[in-house]
């Protein structure tokens, strides 16, 4: 039975001349499971927020939707957005979970018999007393979602609901979606940027370019469809890209399929990995690092031995709570450490005064980079940190006049790098530089931090995304309680780990050896049709 | 069975208020004094030897009071000695002790009450005065401190960026008023969005309900009569004379009739009932363990 159908939607928003979605149409039936795509700014965040009425923005629009629905209300879709904190509205986990059906003025012995249920269905139960303050991110998006679920909607939207979480927390999201969908054959329709997992679960995949729908089909055919468009391409899964790179008909989805194609078109054993970079002297040292928060917490870092070369890329990996972040801020001097010494190129931190240590040394990228931006527009903020005039590895100059708060989260990204590259630094700290950044702006980042490199600027970047260490980083670093329990360049280190490893070196493992990304397998394999070798 | 913290917020909102409103509207010495032990018996059995120093503190606050009233106060018609040209009187030295007793009493009370009373009951009593009060307190607490997290992190951030540095005070104000500044436009921002989600919940399309976390039972009724109760004929009692006291010029007792009697005594049995009520839950507990 048809839920959902869009006929011809055209939306322009008050005040613009561009539409910012044109003349899309399409049907969604009940119980289907349908991933949006497209890049940042093609308009999936207007499309989803028209379908909901009490979101729908302010503007002129043209053609129909139809939501077939029997409630009525605001129960009847329900909305989950990207930002996990920002959603919610109260103090208390109960009450947030409450707070959509008091709106509905929903009796007492209804709600506390749906919250009841609800709680139990997300594992809640545990959390139900505590502070919403208090949860970690992947926690806040599982309460918005459960949030949204007491109060029963025919459609739930997601608009990019993993964006901000670590990619553990991203895949329990997941998880949950597709157990929603299978046991309650609940209709889904979600926009995302991370696509790997998603991608094998979906019904259909729909496309967006610049306002249009480009493609509308089941997600096989939807890759197949896009084999040929490079730019959409860099998002889609690990194995549907190496299906791409090496033409075969049938493009795999999944780990296993991948790993079924690597077995077949494998032909040569990879070029051995290059030995370990040459020692140059160092520009970071941490050593026998003892830091905890609070007195009665236990330790955060414990005894903790870590050594950077100037002119690498070190990214630091592990889960979360493993101290990696910590570590980066007790390394900019923004934490002391209660035992240990931190010596920047040689020079203990404590010799650095005044800033000294701030002033064409040490920069770091904090991990929401909003906290960086304290003007109103791109350039003052730029003009307050003497970075008007410099030369950048990429340009910014199309968003003078914007406000900072109002960029994309990959423009967000660039802005408050140009910012702290102002300070001339020869070491740069990053701070999960890629979280909440879409493919194409991933990629744009590995450019301008290889580029920084090549300038002679040491790099460390604490990362949670195996695929982005993978591609840029000459040395990985394995956090664990507090520890860097084992350190490799990104080729053995990936393909030594199992769970912790990229979709490229899952794919691999065992048929090829240190293959950790796609590029990297592929060259290793025949192309379809090809000659064997 | 339950103990006294678990009652219902609002009967035990009332039986706060009631108790120690009596104990500081009466300049009844007795009263007092029976008020204070009440209290304090109540926070012991609640917290048993922890906190046994701040107990001291409240003793030293207590002497403090009966020695300075004499000091500042000269009326009273019984002279103990002259100080500085200054009579020091009997009478000022009593109404000082009386004093140092109601206000340790209502202390007592209010360390329990802030013990017993968490945020989640104090919004419950909240929500029973104006539901549209609650959610506002309950948002504004979300936000105190979301507010106070993003201040750090935009200072973190700034310190690194080596904005401002720490040696100069006006370099600290001017980075202290632009994070300032920048926290509005931060919460704007995040107003927004969290606007959307309220709305987005059917928040302001028709009539609200309210969740209630506590429900009230047979004992939160009882308990609600028994502090009415005693409470009323208490306050029956006070208006009736029976509980009249003064100090000056001169001690004078009210005349002792039964009527004093039965107030002090519904008294006694109002502060006592929390201590009741815990002690008839560990005997029903003893009882319930043996019988296993």
């Amino acid at each position: 039975m048809e839920i959902l159908s869009v006929e011809g939607l055209s939306f322009t928003h008050a005040g613009c001349s561009e539409p910012a979605v044109r003349d899309v149409s399409f049907r969604v039936r009940e119980g289907e499971l349908i991933v949006l795509c497209g890049a940042t700014g093609c308009g999936k965040s207007t499309l989803l927020r028209l379908l909901k009425p009490e979101l729908a923005p302010n503007g002129t629009q043209h053609g129909r939707i139809h939501f077939a629905g029997t409630g009525s209300g605001a129960a009847r879709i329900g909305f989950v957005m990207q930002r996990p904190e920002q959603q919610i509205v109260t103090d208390r986990v109960w009450h947030e979970l409450a707070f959509g059906l008091e709106n509905l003025g929903v009796p007492q012995e209804i709600m506390a018999a749906r919250i009841a249920e609800m709680a139990s269905y997300f594992g809640i139960e545990e959390w139900y007393d505590r502070d919403t303050a208090s949860l970690s991110g992947g926690q806040k998006q599982l309460l918005n979602l459960a949030a949204v679920m007491v109060m029963e909607p025919e459609l739930l939207i997601l608009d990019e609901p993993t964006a901000q979480l670590d990619p553990i927390a991203a895949s329990e999201f997941i998880a949950v979606l597709h157990r929603l969908s299978r046991d309650f054959s609940l209709t889904i329709l979600v926009a995302e940027h991370r696509l790997e997992e998603l991608i094998p679960l979906c019904d259909r995949l729909l496309v967006m370019e610049a306002g249009r729908l480009i493609l509308d089909d089941a997600p096989r055919q939807a890759a197949h469809a896009l084999r040929h468009h490079p730019a959409r391409l860099c998002a889609m899964p690990a194995p549907v890209r190496l299906g791409c790179l090496l033409g075969t008909e049938r493009l795999p989805l999944t780990v296993r399929e991948g790993r079924a194609l690597t077995a077949e078109y494998a032909c040569k054993p990879p070029e051995p990995a290059e030995t370990a970079p040459r020692r140059t002297s160092p520009a970071l040292t941490l050593e026998h690092i003892r830091f905890r928060y609070d007195r009665a917490c236990p330790d955060v870092l414990q005894d903790l031995n870590l050594t950077v070369h100037e002119g690498e890329i070190c990214c630091l990996l592990g889960g979360n709570g493993s101290g990696k972040s910590t570590a980066l801020g007790v390394a900019a001097g923004l934490l002391r450490p209660m035992t240990g010494e931190v010596r920047v190129f040689g020079k203990p931190l404590r010799r650095y005064r005044d800033g000294a240590l701030y002033r064409e040394c040490l920069a770091m990228l904090p991990q929401d980079v909003q906290t960086l931006f304290l003007r109103h527009t791109v350039r003052e903020e730029l003009a307050d940190a003497g970075a008007l005039g410099m030369d950048f590895p990429f340009d910014l100059s199309y968003l003078y006049d914007r406000h900072p708060y109002d960029l994309s989260g990959g423009e967000q990204q660039l802005t408050a790098l140009a910012k702290i590259l102002a300070q001339k630094p020869r070491l740069l700290l990053l701070d999960e530089p890629t979280k909440g950044l879409d493919a194409a702006a991933r990629q744009t980042l590995t450019g301008i931090l290889r580029q920084l490199q090549a300038q002679g600027v040491t790099l460390v970047i604490v990362t949670h995304d195996a695929e982005f260490a993978a591609q840029c980083a000459d040395r990985c670093v394995m956090f664990f309680r507090g520890q860097a329990v084992c350190t490799d360049i990104p080729a053995r280190f990936f393909s030594s780990n199992r769970f912790y490893t990229t979709a490229a070196s899952r794919m691999s493992r065992g048929i090829l050896s240190e293959t950790v990304t796609v590029e990297a397998i592929a060259a290793c394999c025949r192309t379809s049709g090809g000659a064997p070798c | 069975m339950k103990a006294f913290s678990d009652y219902h917020p609002v009967v035990l909102a009332v039986y706060f208020a009631v108790t120690a409103g009596i104990t500081m509207f009466s300049q009844h010495p007795v009263l007092a004094g029976i008020s204070l032990l009440g209290a304090v018996v109540l926070f012991l059995v609640r917290n048993g030897r922890k906190q046994g120093m701040s107990h001291l503190l409240f003793l030293l606050m207590l002497a403090g009071m009966a020695l300075i009233n004499p000091l500042v106060s000269h009326n009273g018609s019984t002279v103990l000695f002259v100080m500085n040209h200054n009579p020091v009187t009997l009478e000022a030295l009593l109404y000082g002790i009386s004093a140092g007793v109601t206000m340790t009493a209502v202390l007592y009370w209010m360390r329990s009450l802030s013990q017993i009373m968490t945020r989640d009951k104090l919004l419950c009593v909240c929500s029973r005065l104006s539901p549209g009060l609650a959610l506002v307190l309950s948002m504004a607490i979300r936000y105190i401190s979301l507010f106070a997290a993003q201040a750090r992190k935009i200072h973190l951030a700034q310190k690194a960026a080596g904005r401002y540095g720490d040696h100069s005070l006006i370099d600290r104000i001017r980075g202290g008023m632009r994070i300032f500044s920048v926290l509005l436009t931060w919460a704007l921002e995040h107003g927004i969005t969290t606007a959307d989600s309220m709305e987005a919940r059917g928040y302001g399309s028709g009539k609200r309900t309210q969740f209630a976390r506590f429900r009230m039972g047979t004992g939160d009724g009882l308990l609600l009569a028994g502090t009415l109760l005693t409470g009323g004929l208490t306050c029956g009692g006070m208006a009736a004379g029976a509980l009249s006291f003064s100090f000056y010029p001169r001690i004078v007792w009210g005349e002792v009739t039964p009527l004093t009697a039965v107030s002090l005594l519904s008294f006694g049995l109002l502060t006592m009932l929390p201590v009741i009520i815990e002690a008839k839950e560990a005997l029903a507990w003893k009882y319930y363990l043996s019988r296993v």
